[in-house]
């Protein structure tokens, strides 16, 4: 989850009044933001909020909804903005690679240190969260008055031009270079993969102001001395754009500074259009909706009330029993009526919110799982302990150790596990416990262990290609242990669920077993088990000292 | 009263009633010849019965030395050397020549001389110009010195506090001469209470003591005369290596009693998953981050999943792209079935969850319905003390008509009231298929904190419509991590333990 540092004096400013950090502390979980922590002496907090609010990635944007909460400010957060001049071409050649741009002018910025941090920042929330690292949108901020307009936006090929990357070494390098040798070059080349041509951001006098996802020129480089901005957002996703771009300006008006807007041509279809804009989006939703939802019966000026405190406008709608809702440009994510319900709460308060029982249902175990309890019962009576491991393994524990062969071709196989510990699922519970009297070699004897668990079998035929099966297995760990032992907790258990008379064991090989004292355990005409003990090979692979005598069944079919 | 003693109880009870005497306690071992332990649980006994009383005190305790112990054999200096005079019949003699034919030491002789002198036995004589010696006395009774000397033979150790006057003078001359030590000690005097030099020997019967009852003595009824030997109830027994559940599966089958305690019914669903069921049902775009690899085991075998009815593909496929018919924009891309097929280790239960609103559709259901799992799921992650791949999630699911988030508060409330605790928050959250969303925050006691416990919301529609849940028919669902709550209960550091079972810890832990 993304987390923001607030300065307290910083938000006082914003929302124009005083602000306990204790008060705070309580407040914030109601809007819906996390304090990750508290710091006393430099007055600062640290906040975490929702990736479905990046309007939240600034100070500005937690202020805003914060002002609503204590009611000094209700409603839609209004903005003006100042018709502007600058235009931005844009050169149906992008269409191949980077579609979409908007852009935007900020007059008369008055940043303190605190506030360029926040810039920064924001650029970085913008790109992770609704940007998907650079590729669904990538952000550029520039020294406006570096460049003339109009500006052009074309896709070149990587070749054809060069020019002084920021962050770079002071040369001048072509688009391709910069992808090689940049550092963000590298890290970003992966958006432009595969494509013939690249984006390019150009003014008047073809100087280089962006090669937009991966780096600016060094002519636009913010300064102390910068005035006035230039912003560009380019990308794939139209809607995506818009938004980061009305995030970031209405932050930056936040602070004091006038929003210019921007005329971007387009040829075709979507001709000018002029950004940033910030006109709300109305919604019409059912009031009885909205109630019957939250459980609550609110009339419709308190539901109105509701709006106005999580920063929306609404009023009753001509349509008998609707409201129109104007929600605020820098909001992305409401997508759907229910998306209101939940604004409704925020602003009625859930700690108001009261709570209702609702009767009815009878509950039932799941028969598995029943059974998988009356496996303990019985294994706890022949004086077992339980023992629960991960289903996760390794092919060297899960067959290599137990001197079992396999295929790759047979075995479930993980693509991208992140340890080595863990590459496979376990298809027999047995290696596991073997590991766990390994784990407690040096515990007091005898050690009689085991687990009731479910273990995962390719069956290719199925859904999912694979299912889980539920299995008993029981090991008995100290000098005397042997086949008779286990014999007789295999009897007490087959006993126990009625099934003494019903099973027989046949003498079988298997590698992982002593020949001659190993059995395979049969019901029905089918193979449900083995029991046995545990060949020397097996014991010392798990650096055991004493003799282990095993036995392992699929419960599946006893159920 | 008769009263029953041990035999050898009875041996030491004879010994001091015969002697009449006060006992120190390692006289009384080495004349019985037994271990101090064994004489010590003897005048136990004894006490019990109020026939023995046991003193101990601090004392001054006075030994001979080496050369103390050789003179108590041999005699003192001037008794082995008047004994040379007394056997050779000598009237007089030089010094020198007794000296030369003693056969003692000089040192030896010279200390026997002088204290002659002193007891006036003989006189000397320079008459003749040599010296010479003369017996003068006629009989040489036992000293005093010697008399005192002569305690030492009954006793090792003497306690100074019982001398007389005229014996401390004598300890005071054995001193002198370097032949005792004084030591401080502990005297255990062991003597007979009043009671116990009264009883008469008939009034004293023999207790027959055995450690076990054998099934003999029961059926011959002769178990009546023995006495069973008494454990020390106070002490630990061996540790006793029995079967017992495991505490996460203590804690599971908790959790389940208090879901069908509350009306809801346990459901199981497949670990190897679709992302169809894991994600895309779930309403999670396929460029969400959280379906990226870092996070998700996905597999190479099996490789692929069969996707549900087409129909229901479509419906899932059109919610993603355009909303389809729950009322919603969608997301606005191109759903590819393909990514929907891929298989993994199932991230959440609430992709089981999902199977049974496919199974609500298929079965035509009626609300409501109330479902639960407790089971386990996958994170590609690294271990560490705070981190598993492999963990249990514990999920409830109401399925009703016209439920609201005031009946989901209920439900949450009455469920974590439940496991225990008493103070439940639920405020605004966020997740990707609920809205509105709530996190859930208990008060923990025990630390005095409010800790987050879960998640919760009511699905949105459009992860409900594609199964025909719809408006006014919802679906309420909370869910929480069995760890946490597993590592509170049972106060474990490193989550970690919970799952490689350490079987002091299993054999000990209380629940």
């Amino acid at each position: 989850m993304p987390t923001l540092e607030l300065k307290i004096e910083r938000l006082e400013r914003l929302i124009g009044r005083k602000l306990d950090i204790n008060e705070l502390e309580y407040d914030l979980q109601w809007i819906s933001l996390d304090l990750e922590d508290v710091n006393e002496e430099e007055q600062k907090i640290k906040v975490e909020y929702n990736p479905n609010r990046p309007d939240f990635s600034s100070p500005e944007g937690i202020a805003r909804a914060l002002k609503g909460y204590y009611e000094v400010e209700l409603g839609l957060p209004s903005y003006t903005i100042i018709p502007g001049d600058v235009e931005m071409n844009v050169d149906p050649s992008v269409n191949k690679v980077r579609p979409y741009i908007v852009c935007g002018v900020i007059r008369d910025i008055d940043l303190d240190e605190d506030e360029v941090a926040t810039l920064m920042n924001i650029q970085e929330q913008l790109h992770w969260a609704v940007g998907r690292d650079r590729k669904k949108v990538a952000i550029g901020v520039h020294d406006l008055d570096k460049i003339s307009p109009p500006y052009r936006y074309l896709a070149v090929k990587p070749d054809s031009i060069s020019f002084v990357p920021l962050h770079g070494d002071g040369y001048p390098m072509n688009l391709e270079e910069i992808l090689l040798l940049h550092e963000k070059g590298i890290e970003y080349a992966h958006i432009l993969e595969g494509k013939e041509v690249y984006p390019l951001l150009l003014d008047s006098n073809d100087e280089v102001i962006s090669f937009p996802p991966i780096i600016n020129g060094i002519l636009t480089t913010v300064t102390d001395d910068t005035k006035n901005l230039f912003l560009d957002l380019t990308g794939t996703d139209y809607k995506a754009i818009n938004l980061a771009l009305n995030i970031l300006s209405t932050m930056l008006a936040d602070t004091g500074a006038k929003i210019e807007s921007v005329k971007v041509n387009y040829q075709g279809d979507m001709g000018q259009i002029i950004t940033p804009n910030l006109d709300p989006i109305k919604w019409e939703v059912n009031t009885d909706y909205i109630n019957d939802y939250v459980g609550l019966n609110l009339s419709d000026s308190e539901m109105i009330k509701c709006f106005r405190k999580v920063r929306m406008d609404a009023k009753k709608s001509k349509k008998k029993g609707y409201l129109d809702i104007w929600i605020p440009a820098f909001r992305g994510d409401i997508i759907h009526p229910v998306d209101f319900t939940e604004e409704c709460a925020i602003g009625y308060g859930y700690f108001n919110l009261p709570l209702t029982i609702r009767e009815g249902c009878i509950g039932q175990y799941h028969p598995i799982e029943s059974f998988a309890n009356k496996i303990r019962t019985i294994m706890i009576g022949a004086g077992y302990l339980e023992v629960l491991n991960f289903m996760l393994t390794n092919t060297v524990k899960n067959y290599d150790y137990m001197r079992k062969k396999f295929k790759k071709s047979e075995i479930l196989q993980i693509a991208n596990p992140v340890s080595k510990e863990f590459d496979t699922a376990r298809t027999a519970l047995l290696p596991k416990l073997m590991e766990t009297l390994l784990f407690n070699r040096s515990e007091e004897k005898p050690i009689r262990i085991f687990e009731v668990g479910d273990v995962i079998q390719l069956r290719p035929k199925e859904e999912t290609g694979a299912i889980r099966e539920l299995h008993l297995s029981a090991v008995s760990y100290y000098e005397n242990s042997d086949f008779t032992e286990i014999r007789s907790t295999l009897d007490f258990i087959m006993s126990s669920l009625g099934y003494l008379e019903k099973f027989e064991i046949k003498p079988g090989k298997n590698t992982t077993y002593i020949d001659g004292r190993y059995g395979e355990i049969y019901m029905n005409g089918k193979k449900i088990g083995e029991i046995g003990e545990i060949h020397p090979e097996v014991l010392l692979n798990f650096k055991l000292e004493f003799p282990v005598a095993a036995l392992e069944l699929n419960l599946g079919s006893l159920i | 009263m008769v009263i029953k003693l041990k035999k050898k109880v009875i041996e030491i009870f004879n010994v001091l009633k015969e002697k009449n005497a006060d006992y120190e306690a390692s006289e009384l071992t080495k004349e019985l010849s037994i271990d101090y332990i064994v004489l010590m649980s003897a005048i136990n006994d004894l006490i019990d019965v109020n026939l023995g009383k046991f003193e101990e005190d601090e004392i001054f305790q006075l030994s001979l030395n080496e050369e103390g112990i050789s003179y108590l054999k041999n005699g003192l200096p001037e008794r082995q050397l008047l004994n040379i005079f007394l056997k050779r019949n000598i009237k007089e003699i030089e010094i020198e020549e007794l000296l030369k034919t003693s056969n003692l030491e000089s040192n030896i002789f010279y200390i026997g001389l002088s204290n002659m002198k002193k007891n006036r036995w003989i006189a000397q004589s320079k008459a003749t110009g040599e010296t010479k010696i003369f017996l003068v006395a006629e009989k040489f009774p036992e000293t005093e010195l010697e008399k005192f000397l002569k305690r030492f033979e009954k006793k090792e150790r003497i306690n100074y506090s019982n001398l007389t006057k005229k014996e401390i003078n004598q300890y005071n001359i054995l001193n002198k001469r370097k032949l005792i030590t004084k030591t401080k000690g502990t005297q255990r005097i062991i003597s007979l209470t009043e009671k116990g030099k009264a009883i008469k020997p008939s009034e004293i019967e023999e207790l027959k003591q055995v450690s076990k009852i054998t099934s003999e003595m029961l059926s011959s009824g002769t178990w009546k005369d023995y006495q069973l030997k008494p454990f020390d109830v106070t002490k630990p027994g061996p540790l006793l290596k029995a079967g017992k559940l495991h505490p996460m599966v203590k804690l599971i089958n908790e959790i389940r009693e208090i879901f069908i305690s509350l009306g809801f019914t346990e459901i199981r669903g497949p670990i190897v998953e679709s992302a169809f069921f894991n994600f895309d049902a779930l309403f999670q775009p396929q460029d969400h981050p959280a379906r990226e690899m870092h996070d998700t085991f996905y597999l190479n075998n099996p490789k692929t999943a069969k996707l549900p009815e087409k129909d229901r593909v479509k419906a899932v496929k059109e919610t993603h792209e355009n909303g389809g018919d729950s009322g919603s924009l969608g997301w606005g891309y191109s759903w590819d079935e393909k990514i929907a097929k891929k298989t993994l280790l199932r991230t959440h239960t609430t992709a089981t969850t999902i199977r049974r609103l496919a199974q609500y559709y298929r079965n035509n259901d009626v609300p409501p319905i109330k479902v639960f799992s407790i089971d386990r799921v996958f994170r590609n992650e690294k271990l560490d003390k705070s981190h598993l791949a492999e963990f249990t999630q514990i999920e409830g699911i109401v399925i009703g008509e016209r439920v609201t988030l005031c009946d989901l508060i209920g439900v949450i409330k009455e469920f974590y009231n439940k496991i225990g605790f008493e103070k439940v928050i639920t405020r605004p959250g966020f997740f990707p298929y609920t809205e509105p969303s709530m996190e859930i925050a208990v008060y923990y006691d025990k630390l005095g904190e409010w800790l987050e416990m879960g998640g919760s919301g009511i699905f949105r529609p459009e992860v409900t419509y594609p199964w025909g849940i719809k408006n006014p028919t919802r679906v309420l669902a909370w869910g929480l991590g069995l760890e946490r709550l597993a590592m509170l209960k049972y106060e474990r550091k490193d989550i970690r333990d919970l799952y490689i079972n350490p079987i002091k810890w299993l054999r000990q832990e209380s629940y």
